[in-house]
């Protein structure tokens, strides 16, 4: 089995906003950040991220400015606003639950249902 | 929920900024990816991938940079935008589209500019009009009271008591205060006695207006007081005109009527408090020298107090109101008090002058209309032309809202800047208009009206643009990318396309109708001073100067002040100038009468003794309307209008009980049906009013002694009007007219030795309306002739331009038709056939509208039975001329259609 794997549809959103709530990150700083942060074990279509990054910006979620790269380039930079941080808070609740309702659910044996 | 706002607001944020930045945002997105790519294979090198391999490794990782940049738009909801949306390449074409077909640049732009001159001055006359805002610091606060008489169904000016009661009890309202204007002499610094209209005015007027005098001090209270010195405040106009703008004035004494008056101050330019005025005297006004409900009429004015609303200060005058009814029942049971927004309580326009203006703004309306579906055509006809070019940028991949918007641009383009030309010419209008309208009446307007347009004006001529715009721009766009890609196989097929459909049609008789219909409006309006100005008077008029006379109602102290002595020291004081005048050597002759020739003569009905008359008019049976003059012996001597029967007045005509009237040529054959009239006798029947009316009862029966000819005796709209003239008794009120003849030369060089005879006569004698005979004429009829004048140019205009529209149109129509005709003739269809075949629709649609129009010309020239023989021959004449353009147009193109060979036919586009 490969060691990663892709993202579920609508979960790419909550990693961003993961991502930027732990401090401020160009395009790619974020897809770093991910991987880091998910252990190396989460691929992300490169480009896809910008589409979403922009649709959270659209939302008020994350906000950006321009700033410098590490390597001295013009880059916008992507930082969670509170309207983000609350909708970060919900989302990782309602993720857990479900995790948790989805594992309990896979572990269920069988004699658990007599 | 405040998630949900927060959100929309960030959502409508981002896309006002996705819109604003426009291509920026495209560019932004390169450079974020590109940086991407950038770091990614930095990082792909140093994991020892070789730099041409770790860059190609990075794309692939990415994906496509196109699509994400798609996305990317997309979720910033700018999808829709795409389709829509303007750039600045749509103006640029279209900028150079209106190079490109200079001949509708021309007749579009300047039809449109045309429109929105016109729309937009009436726009702004009309909001001056009907919501003025004052210029004065919280302009919204100042208010009128008034009296309002539920009974009479008009304001009660009588209200000095009222005016203390409020002025001491109300609470809502601050500074009230009251004013009446009236005629005084003024001789100021330059010794000639010159009429000047006096507020005599509460001293809180500077105070409710907030004004500040720009030299010495305004009227305070302590000048009201009974017994103060006479003192007065001048305005800035005043101050240049009769005071050279001296800058030490103020203490000046100067004479006011008869009253030695000293000038205490002079307002600042503008000010023209409480309507128009420039002289202003303290108001000494006590209720206790008059009962109550009688008096002096007042105008009221205040400030609402601080805090309070003007329903508040409706809702106490309307209790003192309901208090005042149950104290004083004989003087006030009807009365309604009530408050105001100031400029509401200065009725403007009345009557007649109201109609016409209401008249005119319909005019205004069909104009803007007619222009509009005339620029459409003009867009659609110029779309068509273009078909080729929309069906293959179609093709190409433009959508369909691309296109439209395409075409939006290049119709915004030409609107707006026929519009900003309009707006300019508008400006100009406003300020002929204000100018003209106070030349004709001899009044300045209210202080609140200003010749510059509001922004509202702007506004509304930008919405009239935009609107413009979608009608020329996106309506004919719509029609045109209809079905594109049926008929981008047909035009592969070599077939032309589009046609005029229904809906254009339609617009086009439309236009056809109107521009037949409109100049009648013009026409009705133009009648009456056409034939004003027709009215020939039988004497010399160049050579006749004349001028009002009236004499100022304050007399002389110690005289009687009842109102007969004031008419009959006005009379004695009018003739003593008269025989002044007759002493001059330049003068022939004076006369004197309260209507001179060419002057409006309102008609009364009158009916005749029973010796046999013409028949009446049926729309106004029971007596015959005609006009009189009231006039002094030697009138027909002096004007040499011979009498033509009977005899002139003689002296014992002058005395009271006398009952003889002279009738003119018109009343002979008008009214007695070509009769002998010496002898015959007419009067007013009960309740006609009249000069000769006896109130409830029919007036006393008055013989005719004498016939003379017509002299301009007239009202308005028919120059030959049955008249009569009677002497003019001692009793006679009103200002009277005196005509002077002036022996050769020109009679307008008299007029300055009028004023100072007049001025020997008796200084407070007011002189005013002095013209020359030949262009004299009432206030009425000269604002008539002005819109006439304004509506012949404005109908002439529309109409050049509707028919170059129609022109343009229908040899299009016909030039898209070269095709088919090169086709019949190469067939052998004859040359009789195509010309019919192609005549047919142009003339199904001219005819057609030539009909509507005549349906609109009948409802708008107020039926058939107006229609003279004159009229009938010009409407005909007319029509014709219509029919010829749109024939002329027809037949230009098709000349040189069926002149091109038909192989060339074929390969003509469409």
């Amino acid at each position: 089995m490969n060691d990663q794997v892709g993202v579920l549809p609508g979960t790419l959103d909550l990693l961003i906003l993961k991502a930027t709530s732990l401090g401020k990150l160009h395009g790619y700083g974020v897809l770093l950040r991910i991987e880091q942060i998910s252990g190396g074990a989460l691929h992300i279509q490169q480009g896809a991220l910008y589409p979403a990054l922009y649709r959270l910006e659209h939302q008020g979620l994350i906000e950006s400015e321009w700033g410098v790269s590490e390597n001295n380039r013009k880059a916008k930079f992507y930082r969670l606003t509170a309207a983000g941080r609350q909708r970060l808070g919900q989302e990782t609740a309602s993720w857990n639950y479900l995790a948790k309702a989805i594992a309990l659910a896979l572990s269920a044996a069988p004699q658990e249902i007599r | 929920m405040v998630r949900m706002i927060s959100g929309l607001v960030a959502r409508t944020c981002s896309l006002w900024r996705g819109i604003r930045r426009g291509d920026g945002l495209l560019a932004e997105m390169d450079e974020e990816f590109r940086l991407h790519l950038e770091l990614r294979t930095e990082d792909l090198t140093r994991s020892g991938l070789p730099p041409e391999e770790a860059r190609r490794q990075a794309r692939i990782e990415f994906g496509s940079t196109e699509r994400y940049k798609d996305e990317g738009r997309e979720s910033r909801g700018l999808r829709h935008f795409d389709d829509v949306r303007m750039s600045w390449l749509d103006v640029k074409l279209g900028v150079r589209m209106l190079v490109k077909y200079p001949g509708l640049t021309l007749t579009g732009g300047l039809a449109f500019a045309f429109a929105i001159w016109v729309a937009a001055a009436a726009f702004e006359f009309a909001g001056q009009v009907l919501s003025p805002r004052l210029p004065l610091p919280d302009a919204d606060r100042v208010v009128a009271l008034e009296s309002w008489d539920a009974a009479a169904s008009s304001a009660e000016p009588r209200v000095l008591h009222d005016f203390a009661a409020w002025r001491a009890g109300l609470k809502s309202v601050a500074e009230l205060g009251a004013y009446r204007l009236a005629q005084r002499n003024l001789i100021a610094s330059d010794g000639e006695p010159r009429p000047a209209e006096v507020a005599e005015i509460s001293a809180s007027a500077f105070r409710v207006a907030l004004a500040r005098p720009r030299l010495g001090r305004a009227l305070g209270d302590a000048d009201e007081r009974p017994g103060a010195p006479a003192v007065a405040v001048i305005g800035h106009d005043l101050w240049q005109a009769r005071f050279g703008g001296d800058p030490n004035v103020v203490g000046r004494v100067v004479q006011l009527g008869r009253t030695p008056t000293t000038v205490v101050g002079v307002m600042p330019e503008g000010f023209a408090f409480p309507v128009a005025q420039s002289l202003w005297v303290p108001l000494r006004l006590s209720p206790l020298d008059y009962p109550r409900g009688e008096g002096p009429a007042l105008r009221l004015f205040a400030r609402l107090a601080p805090g309070a609303s003007l329903a508040e200060a409706q809702a106490e005058l309307t209790t003192w109101g309901r208090r005042a009814a149950a104290d004083f029942p004989s003087t006030h049971q009807y009365l309604r008090p009530r408050v105001m927004p100031y400029a509401q309580s200065v009725a403007l326009i009345s009557g007649s002058e109201l109609f016409v203006t209401r008249a005119s703004y319909g005019f205004f309306v069909m104009l803007v209309v007619l222009i509009c579906g005339n620029v459409a055509l003009l867009m659609f006809a110029r779309a068509a032309t273009r078909e080729g070019e929309i069906i293959i940028r179609n093709a190409l991949g433009a959508s369909r809202g691309r296109i439209v918007g395409q075409l939006f641009a290049e119709a915004l383009v030409l609107l707006g800047v026929a519009a900003a030309a309009g707006l300019w010419a508008a400006g100009l209008g406003v300020r002929l208009l204000v100018h003209a309208i106070e030349a004709n009446s001899g009044q300045r307007l209210p202080f609140w009206f200003h010749a510059d347009l509001s922004p509202w004006t702007v506004l509304y001529a930008v919405g009239l643009t935009v609107l413009g715009a979608a009608v020329a721009g996106v309506l004919p766009a719509l029609k045109v990318t209809r079905g594109l890609q049926a008929r981008l196989r047909q035009a592969a097929a070599g077939a032309g396309g589009l046609r005029f459909g229904g809906i254009w049609t339609a617009v086009i008789v439309a236009q056809i109708a109107v521009t037949l219909g409109f100049p009648v409006v013009a026409f009705n309006v133009a009648r009456d001073a056409v034939n004003t100005r027709a009215m020939v008077a039988d004497f010399p008029a160049t050579e006749f100067l004349s001028a009002r006379i009236a004499l100022d109602r304050e007399p002389p102290p110690g005289a009687d002040t009842s109102f007969a002595a004031f008419v009959a020291r006005q009379q004695a004081t009018v003739r003593e100038l008269a025989r002044r005048l007759r002493a001059e050597p330049a003068v022939v002759g004076v006369t004197l009468a309260n209507r001179l020739p060419r002057m409006d003569h309102p008609p009364y009905m009158i009916e005749v003794d029973s010796g046999g008359a013409a028949p009446e008019h049926p729309g106004f049976p029971g007596g015959y309307r005609t006009s009189s003059a009231t006039v002094d012996a030697d009138y027909f001597h002096v004007l040499g209008a011979p009498v033509r029967a009977g005899r002139a007045f003689h002296a014992g005509d002058f005395a009271p009980d006398s009952r003889v009237v002279i009738v003119n040529e018109s009343f002979v054959r008008l009214v007695l049906g070509g009769r002998n009239p010496i002898g015959r006798r007419l009067r007013h029947p009960s309740g006609a009013g009249g000069p000769l009316s006896g109130g409830v009862e029919p007036g006393p029966w008055h013989e005719i002694v004498g016939v003379v000819p017509d002299l301009g005796m007239s009202k308005a709209t028919d120059p030959k009007v049955a008249g009569f003239y009677q002497p003019l008794a001692a009793d006679v009120a009103g200002p009277l007219h005196v005509a002077v003849h002036v022996r050769g030369g020109d009679a307008a060089a008299f007029a300055p030795r009028l004023r100072a005879v007049a001025a020997a006569a008796d200084p407070t004698l007011r002189v005013d309306a002095v013209a020359r005979m030949d262009t004299l004429s009432d206030p009425a009829i000269q604002f008539s002739t002005f819109w006439v004048r304004l509506l012949a140019v404005v109908s002439a205009v529309a109409m050049l331009l509707s028919m170059a529209g129609i022109y343009a149109v229908m040899s299009f129509t016909v030039a898209r038709r070269t095709r088919e005709i090169g086709i019949r003739v190469a067939l052998g269809a004859s040359r009789r056939r195509v010309v019919a075949a192609v005549f047919a629709r142009p003339l199904a649609q001219v005819g057609l509208g030539a009909v509507a129009g005549g349906v609109l010309t009948v409802l708008l020239g107020g039926g058939v039975e107006q229609a003279t023989p004159g009229a009938l021959v010009g409407a005909l004449v007319y029509t014709v001329l219509m029919l010829g353009v749109c024939l002329l147009a027809c037949i230009v193109p098709t000349r040189r259609a069926l002149q091109v060979q038909p192989t060339e036919a074929l390969r003509a586009d469409g």
